[in-house]
């Protein structure tokens, strides 16, 4: 078995090619930018695990009052994640009727409507944070926001893009029978995307907890602004007792929307 | 009889050199079933489809009824495309909701208000749609999701619906050219059956020329946007046939006799 | 001669009285027997959970929307793009970028190592997968910039912390997809080339490889367009890059040039997301 079958065409080969070539290219150039080194990394990796072994572990939790604030802080996490996506969900499913030329009664306003949340999609959601609370002030109304804005943009792409690909012909059929858009909407695009609409939703719900302790590191509120001050006041141990917390939320999420998607699509 | 369809020098142009309607004119008459044949991209579904205005035609008129529909917009068209039935090739039906359901949309056109959007069907519409599934053989059928059919029983389940609109004319764009032999000649005769009980023009875009010979009362030959052939499907011969694909016979596969 | 056959075959009515269902109110029900109540619940589950959180989070709504016009301003003055700190923005973006890039080839080097590792079908040791399933799942669960925290704690000040956090993440994210791209391979492809004799490395790469390349360039796609959004976003919670350009700036109130930032960022987002529509088009 060493001749070997030929099973990429030529085109596809040489693709591949310069998608290699383009690869170290930019492995060279980027290396040289930021002088980052891998065996440097290495021979200096002794002392980082030196200092993950003492200072990080073993990983602590302060008792009393720091503990409810810490429990308070996860629930505020939790609950910015899930009003955030919620809403985002709603605004986004209804936004996105009008962001696809198959579905919208206004065809000629697709392009702008999806234009609109390219753009929001295309600023991270930490810029969003800063942009905001140098309007709003800080807090977790201003997360939420944060949140709000990118979860709606990246739903409004999903939900259309979905709509395309699922719902194209049967609403061509309610179209010949005479229906009207809120009824073509509630007949034939909600019941043929919905699984797909779901889907979206609970993975943004998955992101959305994720982004939340981050977006609540610089101001947003919650465990992230917990963790920021115990890293900032050298506190290690308990810091790294809140990681942990963290990873265990993210898990449990994605086992439990896991568990509903299952449950969804039987 | 009455003319129900008529076009006037429609001519339907996609981009600047690529005309598939090139200045169509006819006629078709209430009760009629007209089997429409021609190579692909002949011009086929988009005549067929401009009838009930999913593709906008460029230039000319199409009256249905009486009304030219293709200058109507809104409300006004949706009430006459209520009229209009059309059946898939690919049926396009929700497949989430039973099949009742998907039947009971093509009542959508004729409710208004929250009734209409939310589906609260009247128990008339409800009755209606059991009497002609089980016309078509489907009553078993009724409460099951959509998506569980075979792909006869889906295009019956078009069929029903289509019916369901009350149409004057039913359009069906390649109704069984994803189906297996046999159940085409099941859609093929419940097509012709209901549509000639009821009194119902129907179009049928077809690619199997014995198929269009068997039931039609007429026959359109298209070819490059253009009607050349139109008449009984006796008068069909074999030169007219390699005029409308534009080849030789010996290139054809036209089929034998099956299902006759 | 056609209706004849047909009305021989026509079924019977009286049977279709029968398999009608009604509802509570005595009228036809027209719902699926097997319907999925599930939905019901799922939706029931999700407002209830929305009204306690904003009943939890307590926000100053009118505060809030009383401020929203300012965003308006913010927006306004961020538009005077400012670039007399051209060289700055450029420096820090190609930073960046550097950072997103390096962090997914390392990272794609390794998950492809892992990855290899983690899919069931092709060392076959099922417990040697699930420990570096398990504990790569745990390296998934905390989020990018907490191991960028880390890193800066650990390693200091620059873009090496940036380039080492992120492949934490990336690497995880990349066992797992690319472990899952492997496994979706049909067995055939694998057996047809064990059965020669060849080694598993061998198998690994004339077999599965080139059967999952471009469902593999499709995921490091995805990951390069997350990897620098997270980029843009490090700078803001202490390392270097655009992100520190966009934060101290309009910290310090100069919007003009945190604007010329963000548009940078966005424009190169925007990019690269165009980039990869194609390039999927093109393997499609």
């Amino acid at each position: 078995m060493h001749s070997r079958i030929e099973i990429t065409n030529r085109r596809e080969k040489k693709m591949y090619l310069i998608f290699g070539a383009a690869i170290i290219l930019l492995w060279a150039v980027s290396t040289f930018i930021t002088d980052f080194s891998v065996t440097e990394l290495l021979v200096n990796s002794g002392g980082f695990w030196q200092f993950l072994a003492e200072d990080f572990l073993p990983p602590k939790l302060p008792k009393g009052n720091e503990l409810i604030n810490i429990a308070q802080s996860v629930a505020t996490t939790i609950a910015m994640a899930v009003s955030a996506t919620t809403v985002a969900g709603i605004f986004a499913f209804l936004v996105s009727l009008f962001g696809s030329e198959y579905i919208s009664p206004f065809p000629a306003f697709a392009k702008a409507v999806r234009g609109l949340a390219t753009f929001m999609r295309n600023i991270p959601a930490l810029v969003w944070a800063f942009i905001l609370f140098s309007s709003l002030g800080i807090g977790t109304g201003v997360g939420f926001s944060a949140l709000l804005i990118t979860s709606f943009a990246f739903m409004v792409r999903a939900f259309v893009e979905t709509m395309d690909e699922v719902s194209k012909d049967c609403v061509e059929s309610l179209l010949i029978v005479g229906a009207t858009f809120p009824q073509r909407v509630i007949n034939g695009i909600l019941p043929s995307c919905i699984n797909g609409f779901l889907s979206w939703f609970l993975y943004c719900f998955e992101v959305n907890i994720r982004a939340s302790t981050i977006v609540g590191m610089v101001g947003g509120g919650g465990i992230g602004l917990v963790l920021f001050s115990y890293l900032k006041s050298f506190k290690y141990h308990t810091a790294f007792g809140i990681i942990l917390i963290i990873a265990a939320i993210v898990i449990i999420v994605d086992l439990f929307t896991n568990k509903l998607r299952k449950e969804m699509y039987k | 009889m009455e003319c129900l369809l008529k076009f006037k020098n429609v001519v339907k142009s996609y981009g600047s050199d690529s005309i598939a309607l090139d200045n169509v004119s006819l006629e078709i008459n209430e009760g009629e079933f007209v089997s429409v044949i021609g190579p692909s991209g002949s011009g086929k579904t988009t005549f067929l489809r401009s009838i009930n205005k999913l593709i906008p035609v460029t230039k000319g008129e199409i009256y249905f009824n009486g009304e030219n529909i293709s200058d109507k917009k809104g409300k006004a068209l949706r009430m006459c495309r209520r009229k209009i039935g059309m059946v898939f090739q690919n049926y396009n039906l929700v497949y989430r909701l039973s099949v009742i359901q998907n039947v009971l949309h093509g009542r959508l056109g004729y409710m208004s208000g929250l009734k209409g959007i939310l589906g609260r069907y009247s128990e008339e519409d409800k009755k209606m749609a059991v009497d002609i599934l089980g016309e078509l053989g489907l009553q078993e059928y009724i409460y099951n999701r959509a998506a569980d059919l075979s792909g006869g029983q889906k295009q019956r389940v078009g069929i029903a619906r289509a019916i369901m609109q009350n149409p004057r004319l039913l359009l069906c764009d390649e109704p069984i050219a994803s189906l297996d032999p046999s159940s085409a000649k099941v859609i093929m005769d419940r097509l012709y059956q209901m549509t000639k009980r009821r009194n119902i023009a129907c179009i049928v875009n077809l690619h199997q020329v014995d198929v269009a010979k068997k039931y039609s009362t007429r026959i359109i030959g298209l070819s490059k946007g253009n009607i050349v052939f139109d008449g009984k499907p006796e008068e069909l011969t074999d030169s007219m046939i390699e005029k409308i694909y534009g080849t030789s016979l010996d290139n054809l596969m036209l089929g034998g006799n099956e299902g006759a | 001669m056609i209706s004849d056959e047909l009305s021989a075959a026509m079924p019977k009515s009286i049977a279709v009285s029968e398999l009608l269902k009604y509802d509570k109110k005595g009228k036809i029900s027209i719902i699926c027997k097997d319907k999925n109540s599930s939905l019901l619940y799922f939706f029931t589950g999700v407002v209830v959970c929305t009204v306690i959180s904003f009943l939890f989070m307590d926000i100053d709504w009118i505060k809030l929307i009383s401020r929203v016009p300012s965003i308006g301003d913010v927006f306004f003055k961020l538009m005077h793009f400012d670039f007399t700190k051209t060289d700055l923005i450029g420096r820090a973006f190609a930073e960046t970028v550097s950072i997103a890039l390096l962090s997914t080839i390392y990272s794609m080097i390794l998950g492809l190592v892992f990855g290899m590792i983690a899919a069931e079908n092709i060392f076959r040791i099922h417990i040697l997968s699930v420990i570096v399933k398990s504990f790569f799942t745990f390296l998934r669960a905390v989020p990018t910039p907490v191991w960028v925290l880390l890193m800066l704690v650990c390693m200091g000040f620059g873009p090496s912390a940036g380039i080492a956090g992120l492949c934490v993440h990336t690497t995880a994210f990349f066992t797992k997809s690319f472990a899952q791209s492997f496994e979706d391979i049909p067995d055939e492809t694998i057996e047809a080339l064990e059965v020669t004799g060849a080694d598993k490395i061998t198998v690994f790469t004339n077999a599965v490889l080139p059967a999952a390349l471009s469902q593999l360039i499709a995921w490091i796609g995805v990951r390069f367009e997350i990897n620098f959004s997270e980029c843009a976003i490090l700078g803001m919670v202490g390392a270097g890059g655009i992100g520190f350009v966009i934060s101290s700036n309009i910290q310090a109130y100069e919007y003009g040039a945190a604007g010329a930032a963000i548009i940078c960022v966005f424009l190169f987002a925007f990019a690269i997301e165009r980039l990869f529509v194609r390039i999927k088009g093109a393997i499609k």
